[in-house]
């Protein structure tokens, strides 16, 4: 009994109208004791039903339909409720996606460490409070007393997921599951949280899953990868060989996908399409891969593959493996190119500043924050200008004073040299005809009550003047296209789309009337790695052909290095750095810069340098 | 889309629909298939039950009230009043309610303040005694009853919907609807307003039921329509007096009014159900 956890060819069934579709198969795993295993895939992958199975949570109408799930030789799966909750929490563990919702904003932190404790039989309460400072202490966050009497809301999200790890850790549990820890995180503690965890496990001994989206923050911290794909796992290794040699021509292009913070310009591999749903995939025949598999052949679609071993521990549901790790991104893409400075730039922010004053006139105080201050930059046609930063730089805000949908403290905006400060009649006239916007959540950007045709048209409908019906069709027919979306799109509702067809419609309502430039405010980060890739190229391709500027704000490195011929590095609402791509990721110069590069996880590192050995 | 085929699958919205349909049929097809003018007095024949019962005559079907006039005629031209008032005041209410709420969420700032505070002290009125109040100053007469239910209700539009609108607004597409070029105006009746709907269409189907208690309360107490216009409430005061020697006059009314009213709750809170998404999900 070496294992901590062993699954055998665990299967989670899902009743979707009546009908019992797979949502996860043969998922076939050992744990042991002090080992990390990070699960990753694409949404839909079926990668969180893992841990919802340990944890008996499964959403409504799923349900384990096959195998087994053995914690330290014992069946999680039919296990008495009494004897399962007697593990939870206590010799199982788990550190949520949502610190913030994950904690009750209700109590303070330290009423529920308190709670917590109290249930791992601490009798006495000066116990529970001398193990909660400890645990806090290890989780590095040194004023434990002081964060014991706040509440949640008073926490940044990297605390408070620093006290759940703690509480995860204080129950001294032998495996602990981690769903998604850092995803709700700013990037420059992301990396430290992970690092935190691992670090956590080492001192516990404990075993860990670690699911994650991240192919590269996984291969970081885990000594074992399992790769999902549609519900079954496709690959499964030691983290070194499953980066270095992918079995399964998926883990390949998902590794290709991913746009590189460290080295320059290597084209995206572009997957086709998307993650069949579960009910299409009881469609596809053979391998569920095959349909967007680069090296699939007749044979592939003829049977589902079996698990063959490729290397010690290593296997991959692929009967093409040994071609896998031959795959390349193909090279002739447009790639970003550092625009010839013409004479007169097209838009240019000079000393823009805002200031919000919070008056309170029963204190007689007023608190005046600065968002933005100073910001002085030009963006020339058709240049493509990243600014990154953390949340609470003063990204959004910056963008917003552009788009005229606040007015500015202080500084001006020229566009072609006419001056657009003010948010007068005449300036919302030249910024509704050439500055436009594609919004970070698809969900809340699209009206789920019109039509897609209508969604992408919606500029011809504005003013006094309604351009006809079949026009607008017709206009829609032509955008849809422009976008990869097929025609018959235009007339459903945004309800129908996935993610990615979501975001390509926001694209294409704010190309409609062939803006100048394009302000694009997180597009890319709700989404995953093969989706992200397609609107990347996209998007360069778009600007090939209709020569928009765009200002592409994310918080992700590696896709503005990707796209992004200039970048502006905000901290505190202030443009610290600017320059060429190039140069700024290369030789940052404001510390800050090079704080946002080091947090980043890098290809070839991994902190567990005993990974591989057992 | 595909709210109305699902809206008619749902039973409460079936049977408060059909509570409502019967009540308004009656109150169109009135001068139709009342069997006597609702004012026609009959002093030989006072107080006689119904037609089934011992001393029935088939000439009145549910028997006639102190001043013989015939109750089913009553009844049914009392639906005409009772209908009336529920449709156009509530219309009314909802006009006034949700045309403040909807300017008064969208562009906030002072209006929205000095809107939110009248409602706040219009609520911290009782609304009966507010509406009787009203009454005494305005008058008599179906115009007037309407004219002070609007006055007394608005607030419940305004108040729930300015929330909504509130939540809308915040959405991104409202802000792209702006970036596009669309005005003030066509943004909220494009964007906004499609999606206050549901909640407006709920909000009105319940106002109508307390309508028609308003206006029973009112006829009730003198306060509602001319004595010689036929309504429920009336009927309930008449026929306090015999109560003992004919309590159909008084149960009868009363019936009408619950039906009444039972249906337009049910289809209210049906409509709720069915168009609130997030109700909607939790019975998936």
């Amino acid at each position: 009994m070496d294992n901590v956890l062993e699954a055998r060819d665990l299967a989670v069934g899902a009743n979707i109208d009546g009908a019992l579709l797979p949502a996860l198969r043969d998922v076939s795993f050992r744990l042991a004791p002090g080992r990390i295993l990070g699960v990753v895939g694409e949404s839909g992958a079926g990668k969180s039903m893992i841990g919802r199975a340990i944890a008996h949570l499964l959403p409504p109408g799923f349900a384990i339909t096959a195998g087994s799930l053995e914690f330290e030789g014992r069946d999680l799966t039919d296990m008495r409720v009494r004897d399962r909750r007697a593990l939870l929490g206590r010799a199982i563990a788990f550190i949520p996606q949502g610190p913030l919702s994950a904690l009750n904003p209700m109590a303070t932190i330290g009423r529920q460490f308190n709670e917590h404790l109290a249930r791992q039989h601490i009798r006495r309460r000066a116990g529970r409070r001398e193990r909660a400072l400890a645990m806090l202490a290890a989780a590095q966050l040194f004023n434990g007393s002081q964060v014991l009497e706040l509440y949640p809301h008073q926490l940044s999200g990297g605390m408070c997921q620093r006290v759940l790890i703690a509480m995860a850790f204080a129950s001294h549990p032998r495996l602990v599951v981690a769903d998604e820890p850092t995803t709700a995180l700013d990037v420059t503690i992301q990396m430290r949280i992970v690092e935190l965890i691992a670090q956590m496990q080492r001192q516990h001994g404990t075993a860990l899953i670690f699911i994650t989206h991240d192919l590269r923050l996984a291969a970081h911290i885990c000594d074992d990868i399992m790769v999902m794909y549609a519900g079954r796992a496709i690959e499964y290794g030691p983290a070194r060989k499953v980066l270095s040699a992918p079995a399964h021509p998926y883990t390949r292009c998902l590794q290709l996908a991913n746009p590189a913070v460290t080295a320059k310009g290597n084209a995206l591999y572009l997957l086709p399409e998307q993650m069949p749903s579960l009910r299409e995939l009881t469609r596809i025949p053979g391998c569920h891969f095959a349909p967007r598999c680069p090296v699939a052949t007749r044979r592939c679609r003829l049977g589902e593959p079996p698990n063959i071993m490729t290397g010690a521990r290593h296997w991959a549901a692929c009967i093409r493996s040994e071609v896998a790790a031959k795959i390349e991104a193909p090279l002739e893409l447009p790639v970003a190119t550092a625009g010839a400075v013409p004479s007169a730039p097209l838009l240019e922010v000079q000393n823009l500043q805002k200031r919000y004053v919070t008056l309170r006139p029963m204190l007689g105080s007023a608190t005046e924050i600065t968002a933005v201050s100073n910001a002085t930059f030009g963006i020339e046609p058709a240049e493509l200008v990243g600014l990154v930063g953390e949340s609470g730089s003063g990204k959004s805000t910056l963008a917003r004073l552009l788009l005229g949908l606040e007015q500015p403290s202080a500084g001006r905006i020229l566009l072609h040299g006419k001056d657009l400060t003010e948010c007068s009649a005449r300036s919302r006239r030249l910024r509704v005809a050439n500055i436009q916007m594609v919004f970070q959540d698809p969900q809340s950007a699209l009206n789920p009550r019109r039509r897609i045709a209508g969604i992408v048209t919606q500029a011809m409908e504005a003013g006094s003047l309604r351009a006809p019906w079949e026009e607008r069709l017709e206009r829609a027919r032509v955008l849809l296209a422009d976008m990869g979306l097929a025609a018959d799109f235009a007339t459903r509702y945004p309800a129908h789309l996935s993610g990615g067809q979501r975001q390509r419609v926001n694209i294409a309502r704010a190309l409609c009337k062939l803006p100048k430039i394009l302000v694009a405010d997180e597009i890319v980060s709700g989404l995953d790695v093969s989706v992200q890739a397609q609107l990347l190229y996209l998007l360069l391709r778009l600007r090939d052909e209709f020569h928009f500027a765009m200002l592409f704000i994310s918080h992700d490195l590696a896709v503005v290095r990707h796209l992004c011929s200039r970048v502006l590095v905000m901290y505190r609402g202030e443009i610290v750095e600017q320059g060429p791509t190039e140069s700024v990721f290369a030789q940052p110069q404001h510390p800050h810069t090079r704080a946002l590069l080091g947090a980043v996880a890098t290809d070839g590192s991994n902190i567990n340098r005993n990974s591989g050995k057992r | 889309m595909t709210a109305s085929p699902r809206a008619l699958r749902s039973g409460r919205v079936l049977a408060g629909l059909a509570l409502v349909l019967f009540v308004g049929i009656c109150a169109i097809l009135a001068p139709l298939i009342a069997p006597h003018d609702p004012a026609e007095q009959n002093l030989l024949a006072i107080l006689l039950p119904p037609a089934w019962a011992l001393d029935g005559s088939p000439v009145f079907p549910l028997g006639t009230d102190s001043l013989g006039r015939c109750v089913l005629s009553r009844l049914i031209y009392g639906a005409r009043t009772a209908m009336s008032v529920a449709i156009v005041a509530s219309v009314g209410a909802m006009l006034l309610g949700s045309i403040l709420a909807h300017v008064c969420g969208y562009f906030g700032g002072a209006l929205d303040w000095v809107v939110g505070r009248a409602v706040d002290v219009w609520m911290s009125f009782p609304p009966v005694i507010l509406s009787l109040i009203l009454m005494v100053g305005l008058g008599t007469g179906l115009d007037k009853m309407i004219l002070a239910i609007i006055l007394v209700d608005w607030t419940r539009f305004c108040r729930v919907l300015r929330s909504e609108v509130l939540v809308v607004t915040q959405r991104d597409y409202v802000t792209a609807a702006r970036l596009l070029g669309f005005t003030h105006w066509q943004t909220i009746t494009r964007e906004i307003l499609p999606a206050t709907l549901p909640l407006l269409i709920t909000l009105l189907s319940l106002e109508m039921g307390i309508a028609v208690v308003v206006e029973a309360i009112l006829s009730f107490v003198g306060m509602g329509v001319k004595p010689e216009q036929a309504a429920w409430g009336q009927m309930i005061a008449d026929a306090r007096q015999y109560v003992y020697q004919s309590p159909w006059n008084l149960l009868l009314p009363m019936l009408a009014i619950i039906l009444a009213v039972s249906g337009f709750n049910l289809l209210g809170d049906g409509l709720r159900r069915v168009l609130d998404v997030r109700l909607a999900e939790l019975g998936r």
